[in-house]
């Protein structure tokens, strides 16, 4: 037995649910997204279900929702974890046990987020009650119409809530072997906190802070549940009008839907691709230290 | 590498292989038994009904009614799963498509585009319901012939029946409007107070069918199947008609609620004017609830509230056919439609022809109290309107999204 046969013997535990489930699943996608292999004998031609997908302007408006929303969810909650990560950090030791409640919101399933969002910042919600009641506003109705703003504010939130606590996590386990002593060198030659934390602690922290944007920008583009209870009609969330044409319509569509699936599938790869390409061009331009 | 592939492909055909051999023989000699061998081979089987799970109230004259009468005339346990009908018709596909002969389910609650999925696919097992000694004895078969414009062909039993209508607050309008053009008038004169669920959304649909009907002329034009014309011609009525109320609409028309539950949230909260369902007895069962008030109404709009029938299907792999068709007949009985009916269990309308029953039957149903909330069949007989074929259905909520939603 050659050594490579022997290495995927001994991996094949976890490779065979892996090729069966995740490349299988896969495998099926792909197919039915062409009319192979669907629940009903399919007439159209092979690329049918991708020309009346592309055909439709929706498509891309719900794409190019999916992906503001997915960004600028990523983006506040890599900010905002990184940010917090590095204050927890510095707390003194005392301090640093309290910290812990950040991981509340990590054992929060999403659609447990969502709820709270909706719960909070509805119109009829808790915030705009409290605002009320202080006299911030004259009417509940006076409360800004967070939920239903046409930007999917009410979805970015609850990523965001959901997302920062995952990249604390990420930044706080690469700080922890962080050598103080670069910072406190820094520091004795004059550095300023702004300066250390752009100059010094940033570039060390950078693999976690691009792992956790791709990981949660790819969620939030193709997830469901928070899009479920929070979305608004127009612009739809791709996912949500994957679950429509999959559950809610006619079998002779299922393609569309596959389709659909396997175009985003698609896309999370190239991103993947090009994101870590243009992440390693620049850090190529920084100094290591 | 190309092993890779080769790999792949096997194992993607394994998931995907058609199940292929002929039925079960124990099944197809089940459709030539008589009804009370059935009887006597479901007797202490355990059958699982796999329905939706939405409703509270349904959900506990289920289990304590149905499970009860099951258990003490059959010695049957009966096993409730809430899950929609899309899912366990995609569940079922998957079986289908990996040759799992012996499933989890017995028996369906089920009707429309699902039944017609399910069917084409091959995912159900009969004829079984001409067997059902009640269907024979109460049922109208012309009444039970389609579903959706779909041939039934006895592949599901008739289970009961529902019939669009609307609610509202009579302590905060007095007078609903009475048709369709003066809900129009209704939506536009009073901006904000009015929205209706996002087709696909069972209900959402329902009412951009009934729309349909009422500015284009009529019902009758369409039940005679698909016509690609016909529906060219007249579909941009109804789009217009709803494009014109848009901006009226609750958040001005930007956002629809996702599902009948949203609007029945917004209507209890009095953001809107009216809410809707597909179950008359919708509005009495949320004030039994406590979530409506006493005074919330039912009413229908003068040209036309559409009704359907919903039914029980069993699959083709169903481990326990011969109890679940005891289910069935169970359901479709004189005495469970009855608990059906009465609102404080359900309020389900029955799917009997009362001219099949006897007076003192007949007088059993008329004495129903359907609380002050539900209208009677005096006022929804009159109104009461076909459903549309199951193509109309698909083209009209894929034009919804296009023409008005996309607009």
């Amino acid at each position: 037995m050659s050594w490579t046969t022997n290495l995927l013997a001994r991996l094949s535990p976890l490779l065979l649910p892996y090729l069966v489930l995740f490349c299988g699943g896969v495998f099926l996608t792909v197919c039915q997204s062409l009319g192979v292999l669907t629940p009903l004998p399919y007439e159209g031609g092979l690329l049918d279900a991708y020309a009346r997908i592309l055909g439709e302007p929706s498509f891309f408006s719900s794409f190019g929702f999916s992906l503001w929303v997915a960004a600028a969810s990523a983006a506040i909650a890599v900010i905002a974890g990184t940010l917090l990560a590095y204050r927890v950090w510095q707390l003194p030791r005392r301090l640093a046990g309290a910290a812990l409640i950040y991981k509340i919101p990590l054992i929060l399933p999403h659609i447990a987020v969502a709820f709270v969002v909706l719960v909070f910042w509805s119109r009829s919600g808790i915030l705009a009650s409290v605002c009320h009641a202080l006299g911030l506003i004259q009417s509940m109705q006076a409360f800004p119409n967070v939920l239903y703003s046409g930007w999917g504010l009410g979805m970015i939130l609850a990523y965001s809530l959901k997302g920062a606590p995952f990249a604390m996590l990420l930044v706080l386990a690469l700080l922890a072997r962080f050598d103080i002593r670069q910072i406190q060198t820094a520091a004795m030659l004059g550095a300023s906190g702004t300066r250390i934390f752009f100059t010094i602690v940033l570039p060390r922290l950078a693999p976690a802070v691009h792992t956790a944007f791709i990981i949660l920008f790819l969620y939030s583009f193709g997830a469901f549940d928070i899009p479920y209870i929070l979305s608004e009609s127009r612009p739809g969330m791709l996912s949500i009008h994957v679950y429509n044409l999959y559950f809610k319509h006619d079998l002779v569509r299922r393609p569309e839907a596959m389709a659909i699936l396997t175009l985003m599938f698609a896309f999370a790869v190239l991103f993947i691709v090009v994101y870590s390409k243009a992440v390693r061009r620049l850090e190529n331009g920084v100094r290591k230290l | 590498m190309i092993r890779k592939f080769v790999l792949l492909a096997a194992l993607g055909t394994m998931l995907t292989l058609p199940a292929t051999g002929p039925a079960q023989p124990a099944a197809a000699a089940l459709l030539d038994m008589p009804f009370d061998r059935i009887e006597e081979q479901s007797r202490g089987s355990q059958v699982r009904w796999y329905m939706f799970g939405g409703w509270a109230h349904v959900n506990d004259w289920v289990d304590s009614y149905v499970a009860g009468e099951m258990k003490k005339r059959w010695g049957i346990d009966l096993v409730r799963v809430p899950m929609d009908a899309g899912v366990f018709v995609n569940k079922l596909l998957n079986e289908k498509a990996a040759g799992k002969r012996t499933g989890t389910i017995d028996l369906l609650w089920i009707n429309g585009e699902n039944f017609k999925n399910a069917r084409k696919a091959g995912l159900l097992f009969g004829p079984f319901a001409a067997k059902l000694p009640n269907v024979q004895r109460y049922v109208d078969p012309e009444s039970v012939a389609f579903d959706f414009g779909y041939p039934v062909d006895g592949y599901e039993a008739p289970y009961g029946r529902a019939q669009f209508v609307f609610e509202t607050d009579t302590a905060r309008i007095d007078t609903p409007p009475q048709t369709t053009a003066t809900l129009k008038a209704w939506i536009r004169a009073n901006p904000g107070r009015f929205t209706y669920p996002q087709p696909p959304d069972f209900t959402g649909s329902a009412f951009i069918r009934q729309v349909l009907y009422a500015v284009t002329g009529g019902h009758e034009q369409y039940l005679n199947g698909w016509d690609p014309d016909l529906f060219a011609r007249k579909a941009p009525l109804l789009w217009n008609w709803l494009n014109e109320i848009e901006p009226f609409l609750w958040q001005k028309g930007r956002t629809y609620p996702k599902d009948s539950a949203v609007l029945d949230t917004l209507f209890s909260r009095g953001e809107v004017a009216f809410g809707m369902s597909y179950h008359p007895p919708h509005a009495q069962n949320k004030i039994f609830e406590g979530s409506y008030p006493d005074t919330v109404r039912t009413f229908v709009l003068k040209d036309g509230s559409i009704y359907n029938t919903h039914f029980t299907a069993i699959p083709f792999n169903s481990p326990n056919k011969a109890g679940a068709m005891v289910l069935a007949n169970f359901l479709i009985s004189v005495d469970a439609q009855l608990s059906k009916y009465n609102p404080v269990n359900w309020g389900d309308f029955p799917a009997l022809d009362p001219d099949r029953l006897t007076p003192e039957q007949r007088n059993q149903f008329q004495s129903v109290d359907l609380g002050p909330a539900t209208l009677g069949s005096d006022q929804l007989d009159p109104v009461a309107v076909p459903e549309i074929p199951s193509a109309y259905l698909e083209a009209l909520e894929q034009g919804w999204k296009t023409h008005v939603l996309d607009n």
